[in-house]
């Protein structure tokens, strides 16, 4: 094709068009901070794990009651000292797995490997994002059937209730619970939609071309 | 040790620039945008330069980074308005009157390029930039003959961009 010969030609002297940067000018960009989607999946990453453990750990320090209340409960029942050990144990591996993730994703890679480290570290945060949206649902559910059989009030006022009644208020519960869990996902898949748009036309691009 | 580091990188980054400068100009095409996209492969560089061996050609490593960051890691800052600036010039391509001299070929040229996706330009770039099949597959982590199917695709269709 002669034109792209044209072009291939041209393309050589292309370049030197542009204005040289001297070597005082490039010393200060050195300094600049990073604004690439590795770095902002990585503040991602960080953030959440700090607002999940933020989550889980203010109503304990927040309140006495509360607190005095759980304090009540783990000295009793092994099966919450477990249960807060494991959720540790969860944090820490997703920890592990950041990092790891992070660490591999490295600009020198090939284009198609370099995008499947940044798509592999989403899917870590991504698995950790359902980790703590599965985990709310189900301590709301455990905490309102534990609310239920030690509360001598909410006991009694649920006495009162007839079937109907007791269903309808049980749907209102979950409902409101599902709905909340589910506008959190929705943002996170509008967040990470936005942010990662363009790496996965590309990625998608790329692969189309192994068929 | 670290300042020995930086010279020679500045060193090496201020001789081969133009790979970078013409990065920019396939993905970018207004100033600010070239200059952010400019700055953010530099500072990509820099970041893998303890890692860099002197094994492979710093200019050959720099169209790798180059090219990762462009497809891969840039996020577009807020100063650059792309898209509106580009639908403009593709409107005004094909209401201009095709003339054969070569300044104008080359034109409508550059132009087409500008309308193909982020891995067609990638391809593209290493095609003008004279690497071999071998490197190109090396460099986009797809096959040689699939780099080569693709080439000739994209080719194609640059020229029914050109004569529509």
């Amino acid at each position: 094709m002669d034109e792209l010969e044209l072009l291939k030609k041209d393309w050589g002297k292309e370049g030197s068009t542009y204005k040289k940067l001297s070597a005082n000018e490039i010393y200060p960009i050195l300094q600049k901070k990073s604004s690439s989607i590795a770095k902002t999946l990585f503040y991602i990453s960080v953030g959440e794990l700090v607002f999940w453990i933020l989550i889980n750990t203010i109503p304990y320090f927040s309140s006495d009651s509360y607190r005095e209340r759980l304090d009540a409960v783990y000295s009793n029942d092994y099966v919450f000292v477990a249960l807060t050990a494991l959720s540790y144990g969860v944090i820490l591996l997703f920890i592990y797995l950041l990092f790891k993730a992070h660490k591999a994703i490295s600009a020198t890679d090939n284009a198609k490997k370099l995008m499947e480290s940044i798509l592999k570290t989403r899917r870590v945060i991504k698995y950790y994002v359902i980790y703590n949206l599965v985990m709310a649902f189900v301590s709301m559910l455990v905490g309102l059937y534990f609310a239920i059989i030690n509360d001598p009030k909410l006991e009694n006022t649920i006495s009162h209730f007839n079937n109907k009644q007791i269903i309808v208020a049980y749907a209102i519960v979950i409902g409101v619970t599902a709905f909340l869990i589910v506008a959190v996902w929705l943002f996170y898949k509008l967040l990470y939609g936005l942010l990662l748009k363009r790496l996965n036309r590309n990625y998608k691009e790329l692969k189309k071309l192994e068929l | 040790m670290k300042k020995e580091l930086e010279h020679s990188f500045v060193e090496l980054l201020e001789k081969h620039q133009n790979i970078i400068h013409k990065v920019c100009r396939l993905y970018t095409n207004n100033y600010d945008a070239h200059n952010d996209l400019f700055q953010e492969i530099t500072i990509q560089l820099w970041k893998a330069y303890p890692k860099f061996r002197g094994d492979s050609k710093f200019s050959t490593w720099m169209y790798r980074v180059g090219l990762n960051t462009a497809i891969t890691l840039y996020r577009k800052s807020k100063r650059s308005i792309i898209t509106q600036d580009f639908e403009g010039i593709a409107f005004k391509i094909r209401a201009e009157v095709y003339d054969d001299t070569e300044e104008q070929q080359l034109k409508t040229l550059y132009k087409a390029v500008h309308e193909l996706n982020d891995i067609e330009k990638a391809l593209i770039f290493l095609y003008l930039e004279d690497k071999d099949y071998r490197e190109i597959s090396e460099t986009m982590g797809i096959s040689e003959v699939n780099a080569r199917v693709k080439m000739n695709r994209i080719k194609t269709k640059l020229k029914t961009i050109l004569n529509p």
